[in-house]
């Protein structure tokens, strides 16, 4: 007999679908082994339960406890099943996979069984299934349909929960306990997946009840928010608030987050055009089917009232806007523009891109920039957060990239988080790694402040080294003396893959006595032994990986700090393989894909520089134009040269620079100094405000794209509704362009891409057939690396070895005086993102409706501060005054902020000092005072003036263009 | 608040002091001329130089090196 080659009958677990769930997570062993179900032969991975093997092969065992994203349960005993051989009726989810198994899922005795446990689980149970809003999505209702459940022999009159409670208290979900079957998914989800073990199944028995925090209400307790529990729920028990008052979705598609640099693919669910909920999709590399409150909820603000949805111009600030169409608004900025570069020359305008758009639009702006307005001063995001990243790992490694996967960390045995507050900031994948630390990983965090993650539960060995904000490169100094002077380099690493003349003046330089944990500890304030305990922890672990944030890059040295990672990570040889690398937590959704995609004054598209002769002559054969071999001006010096009269126009996409820039009150001149500012974006923010165009902007739930994560990652962005303005944001610039007679003519963002892959080495194998055929890429991906690089330097790096850097420490001149006694530094809170934009105009505003000055015990008893009180903060650069809140995350003499809500002006004290290689700003050590006040400081006095005028002036130009329509 | 030029004058010498561990100060010049080259805007250049050549006093000795070998 011929036997045909059927490779599923190899391994059935390579064709799990990421639609399907499986009732367990899949195996990772590499050993098959082959059972029988239901007389069909399967091979699975050794590990995989009785459950997921059946289900792999599509054959279908009742379940209700089960879930493939939890870890098996085995409580619901509806999954049970009849093994050959073996006695009882086991639960398939809890019975591993054997070889040679035969194992029966149907007969009378099983279904009966579960006939009678379904029975026992109605009794309890509202029979509104037509009036329930999970109807149509019930796995209670669908396994009563499975096992033919046709009556309920106990009736409804014994004890009962059918009158339990709705607890309303959470903006975006409600818990019904009258429809809980107590299977305990949502607890696990909540530990497992979420690792907050918010949840908690109070009670045994009968009186089984899911319990938040401490019998408190969902919003009152520790929950998150992240929709874990809401997801794994197979009842209308927790149920997104949008669902009961909408309906079930009736179309999906799946699309990329435009929150942090996780970058999370979901599936919009959706009605028609409307969003109904946000589901994190399980196919999603980055997420692999987990959330935050903000990707998950915090969806509203695509169709706020607020959105800017006609184009408006007018001639100066201090005037009404005035409605007008899409080409004569478009006519109006490409006149001015072309107006102010004959009067003031070529270079006198410059433009923005945008880290919440995408690669393609990203793309378009910096080409019309260095095409179209003919100079280099294009900037981006990235200048105020992670440039120093593109610079210091460019020097070091030769890729301006974070080295791993996300998932790599669960290979991870010590993990050193600097400057990073993950759970807050980057909430997935601060999940993911609480999940490799309860698994035992070691834990080391280079902070000034107690970060969440240090509270971990279950969290195993943990080290705080509670650095004074600014001396970071003092402890990645030390960390890295300890493991040269005391032997615990990689020296078969670094003979290989490291430049060994850099090498040795590195070494020469870091073993001197001045870099000993016991030299720093007066600078960090940071005990030595702590010091010496960590770097040696971090050497032996095995895999040590680094994962880090702005509390690295927005320093006088942040250059040099991301250096100081490089070093350590290559003198320790955890590069180029899973597990370890160093990793930079973007900020914004793609902070990473607008670096990439040439945002940057000197960098060409994929880092090629603007004066490598080769590089600017294959884009100015693909352009058409001749390109400027000079780089162009920064975002800081472009406002520095606005106020000196030199720059006098700009095109900003999407990016709000007059809240998030540091020196609000230079920010401000600068901007009121420009002849001509055009800002297209979904809101009026504060740039806006000091705008003489303005082109609505439109949502990542409205356009095609691609955005790439922190990882490297290029996942796909789909339309899901029609852009309120009319128009995507690139076919906007694409008009802009064409206006100022420079032609564009896209017909789809993927000829953008390809264009990008044309011009661009590290994207050459990029497309979006390729995306589709792969769902995401990690870049490189061209000749070498075809299916693209979820780890980098695995043979060797770009630049062929590695450059150890001499990392000096040179202390910021933004140091404290009697003066300005206090240190600042600021940070992100979990349910606020970025400016606040977004997040503001949804119900997050729940948590966090106002930025406070968080201020330790001691510095608040000084001055005589209570909880709540107003306090006015001074720093050289301005005031500003917040609400106080005593906090012992902090060390004594240093305080803290976010920067969500414009009106707080945090950015008004932050100053100019910033990072000597980038002129990425120092956000994270500003002096300051603090001092208890009674009123809104002068700057937030005249704050509110300007935006009570500006808003003013919008109500006017829409119902100016009213009139006109009723006319 | 800073002029424009102030605020080149400190990035320089900022520059500078992140560039001179083990380095003569024509090493450190080196680097730093370097670095201006590749990141500095055309105008910023331009600024710098003319500076130097008119005052130049609160440029450190490397930073003066550095601004007269991208003058020349």
């Amino acid at each position: 007999m011929i036997e045909i080659f059927d490779p599923k009958k190899q391994n059935l677990e390579l064709y799990a679908s990421p639609d399907k769930d499986y009732g367990t997570p899949p195996s990772q062993s590499e050993n098959m082994i082959s059972l029988i179900i239901d007389g069909t032969e399967i091979t699975v991975p050794e590990g995989t339960s009785v459950m997921r093997a059946a289900a792999l092969a599509d054959i279908n065992i009742p379940k209700l406890c089960a879930s493939d994203n939890l870890d098996a349960y085995g409580s619901c005993r509806l999954c049970a099943v009849q093994i050959e051989g073996r006695r009882g009726l086991p639960a398939s989810c809890t019975t591993p996979a054997e070889n040679g198994m035969k194992v029966s899922t149907q007969n009378d005795k099983l279904a009966k069984l579960r006939r009678n446990i379904m029975e026992l689980y109605i009794s309890d149970h509202p029979l509104d299934c037509l009036t329930c809003p999970a109807n149509g999505d019930c796995e209670l209702q669908d396994m009563a349909g499975a096992v033919g459940l046709r009556e309920v022999r106990y009736g409804f009159d014994g004890n009962n929960h059918l009158d339990a409670e709705k607890d309303t208290s959470n903006p975006y979900f409600t818990f019904d306990a009258s429809k809980c079957i107590a299977c305990s998914r949502c607890v696990r989800a909540c530990g497992e997946v979420q690792g907050t073990f918010a949840l908690t199944m109070d009670s045994r028995g009968f009186n089984s009840t899911i319990s938040a925090g401490q019998k408190e209400n969902f919003l009152g307790s520790e929950c998150v928010s992240c929709g874990a529990c809401v997801q794994a729920c197979p009842t209308a028990t927790l149920i997104e608030n949008k669902v009961i008052d909408k309906g079930q979705p009736e179309h999906s598609v799946v699309t990329t987050c435009a929150y942090c640099g996780v970058g999370c693919s979901f599936k919009a669910e959706m009605k028609g055009e409307e969003v109904i909920r946000m589901v994190p999709y399980k196919g999603g590399d980055a997420n692999m089917g987990h959330s935050c409150v903000k990707g998950r909820f915090a969806f509203g603000y695509a169709t706020h009232k607020d959105r800017i949805t006609e184009p408006m111009i007018r001639d100066s600030i201090d005037q009404p806007w005035q409605k007008v169409s899409w080409e004569e608004a478009i006519q109006f900025a490409a006149d001015k523009l072309k107006a102010t570069q004959e009067k003031y020359g070529r270079e006198s305008v410059g433009g923005i891109t945008s880290s919440r758009c995408t690669n393609e639009e990203t793309y378009l702006v910096q080409k019309l920039i260095r095409a179209g307005f003919g100079n280099n001063n294009t900037d981006t995001c990235a200048r105020v957060c992670h440039s120093p990243t593109g610079y210091g790992l460019k020097v070091t490694m030769g890729e301006a990239a974070g080295t791993q996967t996300f998932e790599s960390v669960l290979k991870s045995d010590a993990v050193l988080v600097i400057g990073a507050n993950p759970t807050d900031a980057h909430p997935v994948f601060g999940s993911l790694l609480r999940k490799r630390l309860r698994q035992g990983a070691k834990l080391i965090v280079v902070d000034p402040r107690e970060i969440d993650l240090l509270s971990t539960p279950h969290l195993k060995e943990a080290i705080h080294l509670q650095l004074r904000p600014g001396t970071n490169v003092a402890v990645v100094n030390a960390l890295a003396h300890v493991v040269v002077t005391e032997g615990l380099e990689d020296q078969d690493f670094i003979a290989k893959r490291c430049d060994d003349n850099d090498y040795q003046r590195w070494r020469a330089f870091i073993q001197q006595p001045e870099n000993s944990p016991e030299a720093m500890a007066d600078i960090t304030g940071v005990a030595a032994e702590d010091m010496r305990r960590a770097a040696r922890q971090f050497a032996e672990a095995g895999n040590g990986s680094i994962f880090y944030g702005l509390g690295v890059t927005e320093h006088s040295q942040g250059s040099t700090m991301v250096m100081g990672i490089a070093n350590l990570a290559m003198a320790t040889g955890n590069i180029g393989r899973e597990g370890v690398g160093v990793n930079p937590l973007r900020g914004q959704n793609n902070v990473q894909g607008s670096c990439d995609m040439g945002s940057f004054p000197h960098d060409l598209p994929g880092y090629q520089h603007v004066a490598d002769d080769d590089a600017r002559a294959r884009f100015e054969t693909e352009w058409g134009v001749s390109l400027d071999n000079e780089p162009g001006l920064r975002i800081p010096n472009m406002f520095d040269a606005a106020l000196a009269g030199q720059f006098k126009g700009m095109y900003v996409q999407g990016e709000d620079i007059a809240q998030s820039d540091p020196n609000t009150q230079h920010v401000y001149a600068a901007l009121r100094a420009l002849d001509i500012l055009v800002v297209q974006d979904i809101f009026l923010n504060e740039t806006a405000k000091f705008a003489h165009v303005l082109l609505p902007g439109s949502t990542f739930l409205e356009k095609d794209g691609t955005f790439t994560n922190a990882e490297r990652r290029i996942n796909r962005v789909r339309k899901v509704m029609t852009p309120l303005g009319g128009k995507q944001d690139w076919e906007v610039t694409m008009m802009l362009s064409n206006a100022l007679g420079y032609p564009m003519d896209y017909k789809h963002p993927s000829e953008i891409m390809d264009e990008i892959a044309r011009l661009t080495p590290t994207f050459t194998g990029v497309s979006y057939e390729k995306l589709e055929e792969m769902g995401s890429i990690q870049w490189p991906c061209n000749d070498q690396f075809p299916e693209g690089s979820p780890t980098m330097h695995v043979e060797d790096f770009p630049i062929g070895l590695g450059k150890f850097a001499v990392t000096q420490y040179v202390e910021t001149s933004e140091k404290s005086t009697s003066r300005f006694p206090l240190l600042l530094t600021t940070g992100r809170i979990l349910s606020q993102y970025n400016v606040g934009a977004q997040t503001r105009r949804t119900d997050n505003q729940y948590w966090h409706d106002e930025d406070v000055l968080e201020v330790h015990p001691s510095d608040a008893e000084l001055r005589g501060i209570s909880d709540g009180d107003w306090l006015g903060i001074t720093s050289r650069a301005g005031e500003t005054v917040m609400r106080a809140v005593i906090s012992e995350r902090m060390q004594p003499g240093v305080v803290y902020t976010t920067f969500h809500h414009p009106g707080s002006g945090a950015n008004v004290i932050t100053t100019d000092s910033s990072d000597w290689a980038t002129n990425c700003p120092e956000y994270k050590v500003t002096a300051v005072q603090v001092e208890k006040v009674t009123q809104p400081s002068e700057w937030q006095q005249s704050f509110k003036r300007f935006e009570t005028e500006q808003l003013e002036f919008l109500e006017q130009g829409r119902q100016q263009e009213e009139k006109v329509r009723v006319r | 608040m800073k002029t424009q030029l102030e605020q080149l004058i400190v990035m320089i010498n900022q520059i500078v002091d992140n560039n001179s561990y083990g380095n003569t100060p024509e090493q450190t010049a080196d680097a730093t001329a370097v670095h201006l080259k590749k990141f500095w805007a055309r105008s910023m250049k331009h600024q710098i130089i003319e500076y130097l050549e008119q005052d130049g006093s609160e440029l450190q000795p490397a930073a003066k090196l550095a601004v007269q070998q991208l003058a020349g």
